[in-house]
């Protein structure tokens, strides 16, 4: 798994759509990631939690080591913060 | 072949356990490994518990096996010995009623392993390719960081051991519940894939008979707090110790691998009873890692403890071996871990102590999957 430790964050897998922030990242920083890609925090991510990479529409799902880990209830912006008010998971819903 | 050389003394059931220590209390360089089972166990209960200590014995880091029992044990001490001897290693067993008491079965069980440690201190260390080593890979007192430094690291040896023909056993069923068509999706075959499936269930049932939905209860508040948004998200950075190959075989717990590669046996959460159905399948070292810190060892195999963060590699310093932690706080990345975690398992499985050893501990327990009677 090719995982990239980038600065302030870690890229789980390439595919990946979210980094997670590797301590707390003030709102308004700009993450640089290879290739020129550039993202700007929207809001204050805290250590451990995710940022989206891209954006993220409604439905689509949120890629992290390179498999889906829940969908997004609403459009997430790059930059946004990504966790339970924006994402649900499916697998644990419980048993039906 | 094994990266140890331990002579043991296995206790058949709980009431020859105090035997065993008494011995091991007696006589330098043997572990005694005592257990509370062996008794009024029925069925596929006993059979799992008869066959975690006939792995034990038959794991190739042991030498030598006194095994002691008590007389009127569901767990017979002759059938037990008799099955690890069949590996060819010296094996000897002692019967408590048959002996007459527990003070002449010390003195008789002395004698025995002062003979088996001069028998195994003839055998000496051998170059041989790495693709004999079977590790396992644990993780317990788990933290936000487990899933982001040492659990994708781990991820990255196990790759590389598997490239050299090596194998993989990764356990603890519960912590796959959410992740498991991830991990179907990789089986070599279909028997596999649904074997996958079929122990994730079994497990999210037995959780159901006692009133507990963990696909629900998961994440946890704490989890919430620290990053991870859902059930699939926590089981993969659990999973993600495997590394990325596919999966060849789902073994029951305690049972030895038939394929090399990656390999799943079915084990609870609770490392001891992880750890040891591992060893009892044949696995000569552990590598675990730890983000709340935990002691955990193995009697008879060294356990390479990694912490996730450096603040619980600096506390609990004397228990560590690796600090993943360097990813989160350092410039080191996961490929940079990974591959000093290969390392460090070759001087391991070469000689070298890791810290669990040092501080001799010996931790040991048997999944029981019925009651007693």
């Amino acid at each position: 798994m090719k995982s990239r430790n980038v600065g302030k964050t870690i890229l789980s897998h390439p595919r990946d759509n979210v980094v997670t922030a590797k301590s707390l990242i003030k709102a308004g920083t700009v993450l640089h990631f290879p290739k020129g890609t550039k993202v700007k925090t929207k809001e204050e991510i805290p250590f451990g939690h995710k940022v989206a990479l891209r954006k993220i529409a409604k439905g689509r799902a949120v890629v992290k080591y390179g498999e889906h880990i829940g969908k997004a209830v609403r459009t997430i912006a790059p930059g946004e913060l990504v966790h339970t008010h924006n994402v649900e998971g499916e697998r644990g819903k419980g048993r039906k | 072949m094994g990266v140890r050389n331990h002579v043991i003394i296995l206790p058949s059931v709980v009431c020859s356990s105090e035997v065993c220590d008494a011995i091991a209390k007696k006589v330098k360089g043997v572990i005694s490994i005592p257990h509370p089972h062996g008794c009024a166990q029925l069925t596929q209960d006993a059979e799992q518990t008869a066959r975690t200590l006939i792995g034990i014995g038959r794991n190739p880091n042991v030498a030598a096996v006194l095994v002691i029992g008590l007389g009127c044990e569901v767990v017979n001490p002759f059938m037990i010995g008799s099955k690890i001897g069949e590996s060819g290693k010296l094996v000897k067993s002692l019967v408590i009623q048959e002996v007459g008491g527990t003070p002449k079965t010390v003195k008789e069980g002395i004698k025995i392993v002062r003979h088996m440690l001069t028998y195994a201190s003839r055998f000496k260390r051998e170059r041989v390719s790495i693709d004999s080593l079977i590790l396992g890979g644990e993780c317990g007192g788990s933290d936000a960081c487990s899933g982001l430094s040492a659990n994708p690291a781990l991820g990255i040896t196990s790759d590389l051991l598997i490239k050299e023909s090596g194998t993989v056993i990764l356990s603890e069923t519960t912590e796959s519940i959410g992740a498991e068509h991830i991990l179907a999706k990789r089986a070599i075959n279909r028997v596999v894939r649904m074997k996958i499936l079929e122990i994730v269930s079994r497990t999210e049932m037995r959780a159901l008979s006692l009133g507990v939905d963990i696909a629900r209860a998961n994440p946890t508040p704490g989890n919430y707090k620290g990053g991870i948004t859902t059930l699939e998200e926590k089981s993969l950075g659990c999973v993600m110790k495997g590394g990325t190959s596919r999966i060849m075989e789902v073994l029951e717990y305690a049972e030895r691998p038939t394929r090399k590669g990656l390999v799943l046996m079915d084990t609870p959460g609770q490392d001891a009873e992880s750890v040891t159905g591992l060893v009892a399948g044949g696995v000569q070292i552990i590598a675990f890692t730890t983000g709340r810190g935990t002691p955990l060892g193995s009697p008879i195999a060294p356990v390479i403890k990694i912490a996730t963060n450096s603040y619980v590699y600096a506390k609990m310093r004397e228990n560590m071996d690796i600090n993943a932690g360097e990813i989160i706080t350092g410039n080191k990345s996961v490929q940079d871990i990974g591959e000093k975690i290969f390392h460090e398992i070759i001087r391991v499985a070469s000689g070298k102590l890791t810290k669990s050893e040092i501080l001799g501990h010996r931790e040991f327990a048997i999944n029981r999957i019925g009651p007693s009677f």
